[in-house]
Formats: structure tokens, C-alpha cells, sequence
């Protein structure tokens, strides 16, 4: 059995007159259903039933004044025992704060016992890094219409970012191959610049139809302090000039070449953790000195681990100048979509045979590959030859 | 200690404050003799007196404005608006007064008022009485809008928006008033305003939600769990200015969001979290950003109304169709 008091109507109104009763004594009724309508000050308003059962007994009748939370109805339910806590799907006001207050003055207040139980933490605590990938939407969908997991892919973009062209350049590297089975040890997953590097060499092998030619250039007459690195640059500036055709970018799929007027010169340095390739730019453009102190830049950001992935992009022609060590001649790789790559080894005293006799001369062995998909082995002469001829110079 | 409600937990925070400093003033609507419509002030009169918890005439505009006067020369008015529905007259004040005290007099005054006012659907009153309009404040520059959603954050929660040196309208959610109860000390510890609460640790979707929605969104969030999605919840508690570092660094982790909010769906709170998310966080999303909110239309009378508000299936919905992408 419950009774129902009259609640509050009218914000604090200490009474209501009974208007009309929908129910009688005997009837059933479902919670919601209107049960009567009673006046206020202000309205007449419907009241609703807010259990289901069947009406015991009517407190009051049409017409008579009733107080604010005095007994209306109350209606037998079938059941005494309080019913679950409420919840707000289906708020009830069962229990009442207080007999005569609902804690409303309108509508119902769904109200419980229950406990919450939790543990609010303010604010961000935790500078974590989630070692998650960073992608753009657009980049996230293209891998996953691709079939490629994001984590796989080596990124290149600012903010260690995976960029459309890392999903589309993973996606060309042939991925279907059977797998190889180290066997038992320890492997390491290559990361940063030696991923790079195994990726663009892979690419470069699938694509490019390389050819190289070797020879030497005689310095025997260059004037004292004359900068190895720097000469080697402007010889590359001469054969760029005497031939366009190596400098620039080639696209297989397509068959096109874009030869470049600018000449951006990637070079190759040697790190503990692979590869980096920082570019020295518009090397046509600068002096002995500028180009110097680019390339001294260059040595203090690589061995800090400074070097943007901006500053590795977008070159032109690669130098590899591996000589300080070993080796004399070797079969540089061009990285697509550049066209040619120089190596130079180690300068040396070389036996020569000259007009009259035998001398001792300081040599460059030099090693020039390019691509002959796009250029042909006449092109790539003339460029050695023109690169040869202004390493010859004196100064 | 005392379990208490949400409602019970902001007459905590009243008495205490009333009780430590002299300057708190409350005002409003009945909430002297009559302990306001919810009982919010109840028994605040007969223990601080008359000149403290003043009824006032049915007029909102004055009550802010009087709130605004009696702030800016030093006391600390708390003035209680019946139903959010009711608050409008008082929007001319807080835009143009509340919201502008300090910038108008280059520092020289400031307004520490609270304006409180019950918000939300769900406890089937008449019309003007179950909206959800936080937007129209938050929208106003120099005011802070804070919601708390339990009796802990009620009480902290509004002790440090008194104590705020600039305007608050502090939004109660009505529906969960007397809903949950908590154990809540009454030691005038203060909680952060401007910073999100994050109520549940997960990994696989950020839930981001406030005032009585955590209710339903805490649900949501357990019923996943059971079926092995793990749900990050955030309660942003001050919806203005938005703590929008927990948002992106949650976002960060999982990838994924879901933004759930009892009011109209345009313009509301959770379109600037999205912005936001979508200016700051771009890179970090993995789905686009979900909504679940009201519908841009009249809220409706109470035998519709749970059909209006984000029901614990719409936010599973939601977050399945959010991890789908």
C-alpha cells in the first residue's frame, strides 16, 4: 500500500483544490495515468499516477481544499517492499526525502539510495606518449582501403607523421613476398634511418636501371688549401651544366623527367644509426665559402641528430663521398626519383704515365651511376668528363 | 561521515562558506522561508538569518543585477535562479555587466558572483522547466560556467566558485540531485575549477560528457566493458573555459571520440570540443568524432522527454559505430 501526498504544485503554494478525480476507489491504474486534476493558483493541472495498482481510498473529495503534502490517494501496488533503485531511465519518486516534501516543486525527483562509487582524477596528469601513430584522417583511410597497418609504415612527415606518400610508397614495396625465417637469436626490428635507408634501397633496386662508369681525376696541380667536398660540388655543378640531363627526377610508371635548373645536392653521411642524407641546396648558386659553411652545418646537425626530414627531401643529385676510410671505386645507388649519384673515393698517389716517362700524381678515383632508363651513356660521359675537367683546375 | 546527495552536497558548500565568510550573501526566489525549490538553501535562513539569504520579488534581471552591485563592492553574492528556464532576464546583466566588470574598469572592480540555477530534463515538470542551454553562457567571455555531476564535485565545486574572484553560473543538473548519494567531508576543500575529471581509465574510445549525462555515460561505459570495449570517461566539468588538454591527451591515447550531451545538438558545447579536437588533434583520430546529443528541436513535454535525452543505448550505438571505422 502507498499514499500518495499532494505534492507541491506551484512553487510553494500551500494548498490545491481537488478539480476532478479520474479514478475511483476499486479501480486500476498504471503509473503516468492520469489520476486527478486539482487547481492551483495558478493552473489547473493534471496529476499523474505515479505507481501501478489499484486505488484503496480517496483522501478527499471534488471540490475540497486539500493541503500541500496531506494525503490524496493510495493505491495498493501488491507489493510493500521498496522497489529496486530507480534509475533514471525510468525515474520514480518512490521515496520521498521527507514525507510531504518531494524535493521538487514540479514534476517528480527521481531519487535512490545508491552509493556512486568513483574515483575522479582532476585534470590532465599524465604527459604520456602513447607511441601510437600520428596520420591524417584522409592518410588512416587510404591505408586501411589499402590493406596497410599504419604502425608498419616508416613516417615521414613533420611531427614523425605517416603521410600519404609513406602509405602509397609502402604499398609499391613488394609486399607478398615470402617471408624469411631468421634463425634463432636475437632480432631487431630496423628503425629510423637504417628503415629509411632499406626502404629506398629496395625501391631503388625495383626500379632503377643503374649503370656506372669509373675513372679518375688528376689534382696533382691544385693549389694548396683547396677543400675536397667543396670542389667535388662545383665538379658536380659542371657536369650538371655541361649535361642537364642527370640532374633532376624520373618517374618510371609514367615515363616522364623533370630536369631540374636548381641543383640540390643530397650527400650521404655515415652515422652509428644508418644513413642520413642531408641536402645542401642551390649549390650552383653558392660560393667555395657559402658552400662550407653549409656543409659544416651539416656535419654539427648530423652528429646532434638535428637534421629536420625537410632538410633529406627534394634533392636533386646525390654525392657519396666514402673515401676517407676505404675503397676506391664502388656502384653507388641512385635513390628514385633522382637520376645519377657520384662517389668519390679515397684521394691518392697514383702511378701515371705521362709524355716521357712516369710521374706520382694525387688522384680522385671517381664512380658515376645513373639511371639509363632516362639518360644515355654519351650524357653520362659528357657529365664525367665535365666534372673531371673542372676537378683538374688548380683552383 | 555523511552520504549525501548532490543537491544536499550544494547546501553544504553554501552553509560552509556562509559559515567562514561573512561577505557570502544568498539570494533569490524562496529561498528563505521555503529552502528553495529543491531544498538547495534549506534551513540556510533560520541558521544565517534574514540579512544573509534574502528572498527576493519573481524578478531574475534584478536578482543578477543586484548580485552584480553588491559584488563589485566587495561581498560575494549567490544568487539562485528557480530553473534555467528562468534565467534569460538575467542574460542582459551577465553579458553585459558580470562578464565585462573587470575589462570595463581596467582591473579596478571584479564581480565574484555565483549564479546558480537547475538545469536539464528528466524529473517530467512543465514546460521552460527541463532545457539544457549551457551554450548561451559559455559562449560569453569573462564568465565561467561550471556543472558538477556528483556530490563531491557539487560541494567542491561550488566552494571554489565562490571563492572564484570572477563570475560563475554554476549549472546543477536537477535529474541526478537526489539520484546517487556519496560520502562527501565537509572540510571546505575547494576543487579545481578549469580542469576536466576523468572518471573511468580506458584505452579503446574517450567518452566526453557533463552534469547529469555522466549518469547514463558511466553505464554506457560498463555495459561496453562486458563486451571488451574500454571506455576513457571524462567529465569536463568547467564547460567555459574547457580543459581542452585531458580532451586531446585522452583523444591521443584512444584515437576515438564521442562527445555526449544532453543539450540541443547545434552549436552546442560538444560542436567546440569537436573543433577543437578536430584543430589539435587531427592527427591523433582514428574515427571521425561522434555526437550524441539532444535534437535541435523544442525540448519536449515529459511524456516525451526520455525520448529527447541521450539514452544509454544511443551512446553504445554511438561508440560501436565509432570503433567500426
Amino acid at each position: 500500500m502507498k499514499t500518495f501526498n499532494l505534492p507541491d504544485l506551484g512553487e510553494g503554494l500551500p494548498e490545491a483544490e481537488i478539480v476532478t478525480w479520474h479514478v475511483k476507489q476499486g479501480d486500476q491504474i498504471a503509473t503516468d495515468q492520469p489520476m486527478l486534476a486539482v487547481e492551483t493558483a495558478k493552473a489547473v493541472v493534471e496529476v499523474p499516477s505515479p505507481y501501478t495498482g489499484t486505488v484503496a481510498k480517496l483522501y478527499a473529495a471534488e471540490g475540497e481544499i486539500v493541503e500541500t503534502g496531506k494525503p490524496l490517494i493510495d493505491i495498493d501496488t501488491g507489493e510493500d517492499a521498496a522497489a529496486g533503485p530507480p534509475t533514471a531511465e525510468e525515474p520514480t519518486d518512490s521515496a520521498t526525502p521527507s514525507a510531504g516534501d518531494s524535493g521538487t516543486v514540479v514534476g517528480s525527483m527521481p531519487v535512490s539510495d545508491e552509493e556512486l562509487v568513483e574515483t575522479a582524477v582532476a585534470g590532465s596528469r599524465r604527459r604520456r606518449e602513447s607511441g601510437k601513430v600520428k596520420a591524417a584522417p584522409a592518410v588512416r583511410a587510404l591505408a586501411k582501403k589499402l590493406g596497410i597497418d599504419l604502425a608498419q609504415v616508416t613516417p615521414t612527415g613533420k611531427g614523425d607523421r605517416v603521410t600519404r606518400d609513406d602509405v602509397r610508397g609502402f604499398q609499391s614495396a613488394p609486399a607478398s613476398r615470402p617471408p624469411v625465417s631468421l634463425p634463432p637469436g636475437t632480432p631487431e626490428r630496423l628503425r629510423g634511418p637504417r628503415r629509411a635507408m632499406a626502404q629506398s634501397m629496395s625501391t631503388a633496386r625495383d626500379e632503377v636501371c643503374p649503370c656506372t662508369i669509373f675513372d679518375d681525376a688528376d689534382i696533382q696541380y691544385w693549389l694548396p688549401g683547396q677543400d675536397i667536398t667543396v670542389r667535388l660540388l662545383r665538379a658536380i655543378v659542371a657536369g650538371c651544366q655541361a649535361e642537364p640531363g642527370l640532374n633532376g627526377f624520373y618517374d618510371g610508371t609514367s615515363m616522364t623527367r623533370q630536369l631540374e635548373s636548381r641543383i640540390d645536392i643530397a650527400i650521404a653521411v655515415d652515422t652509428a644509426d644508418g644513413l642520413i642524407v642531408p641536402v645542401v641546396r642551390h649549390v650552383e648558386q653558392k660560393t667555395a665559402a657559402l658552400l662550407r659553411d653549409d656543409l659544416n652545418g651539416i656535419k654539427k646537425s648530423t652528429r646532434e641528430r638535428t637534421v629536420a626530414p625537410e632538410e633529406m627531401k627534394n634533392f636533386t643529385f646525390t654525392l657519396s663521398n666514402f673515401g676517407m676510410m676505404a675503397g676506391r671505386y664502388a656502384t653507388p645507388v641512385v635513390v628514385p626519383p633522382t637520376i645519377a649519384i657520384l662517389g668519390a673515393g679515397g684521394l691518392r698517389h697514383d702511378v701515371v704515365a705521362v709524355l716521357g716517362g712516369i710521374e706520382t700524381h694525387r688522384r680522385i678515383p671517381l664512380s658515376l651511376t645513373f639511371d639509363h632508363r632516362c639518360v644515355t651513356g654519351g650524357e653520362a660521359c659528357r657529365f664525367l668528363a665535365a666534372a673531371i675537367d673542372d676537378l683538374r683546375r688548380p683552383e | 561521515m555523511a552520504k549525501i546527495t548532490l543537491i544536499e552536497g550544494v547546501t553544504m558548500a553554501l552553509a560552509h562558506e556562509m559559515e567562514r565568510d561573512e561577505s557570502v550573501i544568498v539570494l533569490g526566489e524562496d529561498v528563505g522561508v521555503n529552502g528553495g525549490v529543491f531544498r538547495a538553501t534549506a534551513g540556510l535562513q533560520q541558521r544565517f538569518g534574514k540579512d544573509r539569504v534574502m528572498d527576493t520579488p519573481l524578478a531574475e534581471a534584478m536578482i543578477a543585477g543586484v548580485s552584480i552591485g553588491m559584488a563589485s563592492q566587495g561581498m560575494k553574492p549567490i544568487a539562485e535562479i528557480q530553473f534555467m528556464g528562468f534565467i534569460y532576464p538575467t542574460v542582459d546583466q551577465m553579458i553585459n555587466h558580470a562578464g565585462r566588470l573587470r575589462h570595463r574598469t581596467r582591473g579596478r572592480m571584479h564581480c565574484p558572483m555565483v549564479l546558480r540555477a537547475p538545469f536539464g530534463g528528466g524529473i517530467h515538470a512543465p514546460e521552460h522547466h527541463s532545457e539544457s542551454t549551457e551554450a548561451l553562457f559559455a559562449h560569453m567571455p569573462g564568465i565561467r560556467v561550471v556543472i558538477p555531476s556528483s556530490p563531491q564535485r557539487a560541494y567542491g565545486l561550488l566552494l571554489a566558485a565562490i571563492r572564484s574572484p570572477d563570475p560563475v553560473v554554476f549549472l546543477e543538473p536537477k535529474r541526478i540531485y537526489r539520484l546517487q548519494k556519496q560520502e562527501v567531508v565537509d572540510d571546505g576543500e575547494a576543487l579545481p575549477l578549469d580542469v576536466c575529471y576523468t572518471l573511468a581509465e580506458g584505452d579503446d574510445v574517450t567518452l566526453v560528457t557533463w552534469g547529469a549525462m555522466t549518469f547514463e555515460t558511466q553505464k554506457a561505459a560498463k555495459a561496453l566493458a562486458s563486451e571488451g570495449i574500454s571506455c576513457e570517461v571524462i567529465d569536463v566539468a568547467t564547460v567555459s573555459p574547457i580543459d581542452m588538454d585531458t580532451i586531446l591527451e585522452s583523444v591521443e591515447k584512444t584515437g576515438r571520440l564521442v562527445i555526449v550531451h544532453e543539450a540541443a545538438r547545434s552549436c552546442g558545447v560538444g560542436a567546440e570540443i569537436a573543433a577543437e579536437v578536430a584543430e589539435k588533434g587531427l592527427y591523433d583520430l582514428e574515427a571521425p568524432i561522434q555526437r550524441v546529443t539532444g535534437y535541435d528541436a523544442v525540448m519536449p513535454l515529459f511524456r516525451q522527454e526520455y525520448d529527447y535525452l541521450p539514452s544509454v543505448q544511443r551512446i553504445m550505438d554511438s561508440v560501436r559505430r565509432t570503433l567500426e571505422d
